[in-house]
């Protein structure tokens, strides 16, 4: 109890404190150049310089990965803007680090556009956003998220062509045979194990 | 005098390595089942590629390695920190011949953060690998977590004589049941029952928000597994983020609670003994650590305003710091929020979280809380000796499971390991900074590393140097064995060299 008391204590003391310094308060407070026209942003860029985005209409475009997941009248998807936007690993892309993308609610039937979300068997639709860009969401527990205004699909996505590795499935097999035979020389070893 | 190892003694560690090597490659016929029910071709294909080299490796090894003398303590010692090791590079096969790693180095590096239960992760393109592939980073984090000598000692190694000395090796020494075979299947019990009710809480939940019955069932079955084994490891790039829902964040907190308390807690509630929760000095610790942890953290964020209100405030406080603090490391906020939104003073809350960590004997790493507890009572116990007459004898107690006299050895032993732990993050933050990180992150990912937490501020990437990379491998390896398992594989390699 007394941590939960100290711990709303600091909440509140802590939203008093200015989190400026006094020369920096007094300073009047400058026009933010927001950009009426939804601007075209990238995942970094938002999550780098989440402050200066926050409240913004921006344009965002990534491939749908994973699923829509529907939420009564409305949606959460995810898209990713990285090195496999157009093409992943799977289909050959070249290593280009860590996913990165934004979460989006949007519209539950704009959501209904996407026929493919991306993953092992799947390159997913390559989706464009019109929406504002939230740094801390108020309406979804602080999430940094994009309220989306409009979805419009740029590229379709398709199932991913594997070709089997017939030789790497011989040396598996190989292998397993190999291994069969020295279970067997194994339990001759255990007989006359020293 | 220090003897060097005779052929006998290569023989029986090398008899032990070779059915650790086996029991890997046995884990990896789930991963393959997975892959076949999913028709990813390619992805069986890797996974009966690693079965076949690991049965090859393995039963080689015991061939060459068949002998019937005693294991002795540094024998188990030893066998506990190779096998690890061994464990890493024969689990990379899959990893490395998947195609989403940029080196082998990188590929044992998301085995070791698996076995380890660390949760940091080199993998490139986390959102198009297999289910297979998911199931193996999500199966071996689970295995860590329990221990992979605790699950060759339920399954695959006969006779009590000298399991102990291999299970005590694995920084585990509870012994639930005089029997340490009886002890391990114990844990798994405990385990596997958890398994079932968290994740089928878990496919309650995510049926609900929206995903199909079989993402959610595979989604819950990973997510139980890297929240119980305080593993981090989830099966999309957005960790717990991707799921935006309270309910779920509050499953995942409860399951990375519980698996982060000490199994002979778990075993002593589950046989009657409730009290032990009011009373158990990890418990007592973690509370108390978490609490201090808590307001730190809300101080640095509250300071910068980072949070429009408190109660998202408090949503996204808690969860990371318990996430840490557990050692669990799942996250609801992308890592280079730390840096960009957070701010030091939020961060340094959290690095204590993580370097304090969680339980002794579960599934989590760090100093762990018995050990913060029982340095505290020390502190207390000189501080009233200061203050008492000199005739006066102060005596100190603790409960963990029973009570007990707070001694000097028990003292010595958990401030020994506890300035391991802290040389150990030290260590790993000092190299960061010379590989030309800040200091704070340096700080925050090596903590991280070394407490087996998986948190990370931005620091741990494909493209970070390889040799911060193995720093990292032997913090997550280092930490997880508590170092003496480490040292007396340091020992045996210097006898081989110098001894007589």
């Amino acid at each position: 109890m007394l941590g939960l008391s100290l711990l709303f204590a600091v909440q509140i003391i802590g939203a008093q404190v200015p989190a400026q310094s006094g020369a920096e308060q007094k300073k009047p407070p400058v026009e933010p150049s927001v950009p009426l026209i939804p601007t075209d942003v990238n995942s970094s860029t938002l999550i780098e310089e989440a402050k200066k985005w926050n409240g913004r209409q921006v344009i965002f475009t990534g491939e749908a990965v994973g699923e829509g997941m529907v939420r009564g009248q409305k949606c959460w998807i995810h898209l990713n803007d990285d090195a496999y936007m157009w093409k992943n690993i799977e289909e050959g892309a070249k290593l280009g680090g860590y996913n990165t993308g934004h979460a989006i609610w949007v519209d539950a039937r704009l959501a209904k556009k996407i026929t493919f979300y991306g993953n092992y068997l799947y390159e997913g639709d390559i989706v464009k956003v019109t929406g504002t860009f939230n740094s801390v969401c108020r309406d979804h527990g602080g999430d940094m998220d994009i309220h989306a205004d409009t979805l419009e699909i740029v590229r379709i996505g398709h199932p991913v062509k594997h070709i089997v590795n017939f030789k790497r499935a011989w040396l598996g097999l190989v292998l397993l045979g190999l291994a069969g035979v020295l279970f067997w020389v194994r339990s001759i070893a255990r007989r006359h194990r020293v | 005098m220090i003897v060097r190892p005779r052929a006998a003694d290569f023989r029986i560690i090398g008899l032990y390595c070779g059915k650790i090597i086996i029991g890997v490659g046995l884990l990896m016929v789930i991963p393959l089942v997975v892959s076949l029910a999913f028709g990813e071709w390619n992805a069986a294909v890797d996974f009966l590629v690693g079965i076949g080299i690991c049965l090859v490796l393995g039963l080689l090894t015991e061939v060459f390695c068949q002998t019937t003398r005693e294991l002795m303590w540094s024998h188990g010692l030893v066998i506990a920190g190779f096998s690890w090791i061994l464990a890493t590079a024969v689990g990379a096969i899959p990893h490395w011949l998947s195609g989403h790693f940029g080196s082998y180095l990188d590929a044992m590096f998301d085995i070791m953060s698996g076995y380890t239960t660390t949760g940091l992760y080199l993998l490139q393109d986390l959102d198009h690998i297999s289910n297979g592939l998911n199931m193996w980073r999500h199966l071996l984090t689970y295995a860590g977590g329990q221990g992979i000598i605790v699950i060759a000692l339920t399954f695959m190694i006969r006779g009590t004589a000298g399991a102990y000395k291999i299970y005590v090796g694995e920084g585990k020494d509870e012994r639930l049941f005089p029997n340490v075979i009886q002890t391990a299947r114990a844990i798994w019990l405990i385990s596997l029952t958890y398994l079932v009710v968290g994740s089928a809480t878990l496919w309650a939940v995510g049926m609900n928000l929206g995903q199909s019955p079989i993402r959610a069932f595979f989604h819950a079955v990973w997510v139980f597994m890297g929240a119980w084994s305080t593993g981090g490891f989830a099966p999309q790039s957005y960790n717990v983020l991707y799921y935006h829902s309270l309910g779920f964040e509050i499953v995942c907190a409860i399951i990375y609670i519980i698996g982060s308390f000490n199994f002979a807690l778990h075993w002593a509630v589950w046989t009657g003994k409730k009290s032990e929760i009011r009373k158990n000095i990890e418990i007592i610790s973690f509370f108390i650590t978490m609490t201090i942890a808590m307001l730190i953290t809300t101080a640095g964020l509250t300071k910068l305003g980072v949070y429009p209100d408190i109660a998202s405030n408090f949503r996204k406080m808690f969860f990371q710091v318990s996430s840490g603090h557990t050692t669990t490391g799942f996250g609801t906020i992308y890592s280079r929020t730390f840096v960009v939104q957070w701010g030091p003073l939020a961060m340094l809350g959290i690095t204590l979280a993580m370097a304090i960590g969680a339980s002794a004997c579960s599934t989590g790493g760090g100093i762990k809380g018995i050990r913060i507890g029982l340095i505290v009572k020390s502190v207390r116990q000189t501080l009233r000796r200061l203050i008492s007459p000199e005739s006066a004898y102060v005596v100190k107690k603790w409960h963990h499971v029973t009570t007990r006299l707070l001694d000097e050895p028990a003292v010595q032993s958990a401030m020994m390991i506890a300035i391991f732990y802290i040389l150990t993050y030290a260590i790993g933050a000092i190299i960061g900074v010379f590989c030309g990180y800040e200091p704070v992150q340096a700080l925050f990912d090596s903590v991280s590393a070394g407490s087996n937490t998986g948190l990370s501020c931005g620091v741990t990437s494909p493209t970070m140097p390889a040799l911060l990379k193995i720093v990292y491998i032997v913090e997550m390896w280092a930490g997880r064995l508590e170092f003496m398992s480490l040292f007396a594989l340091g020992g045996y390699l210097m006898a081989l060299f110098r001894g007589r």
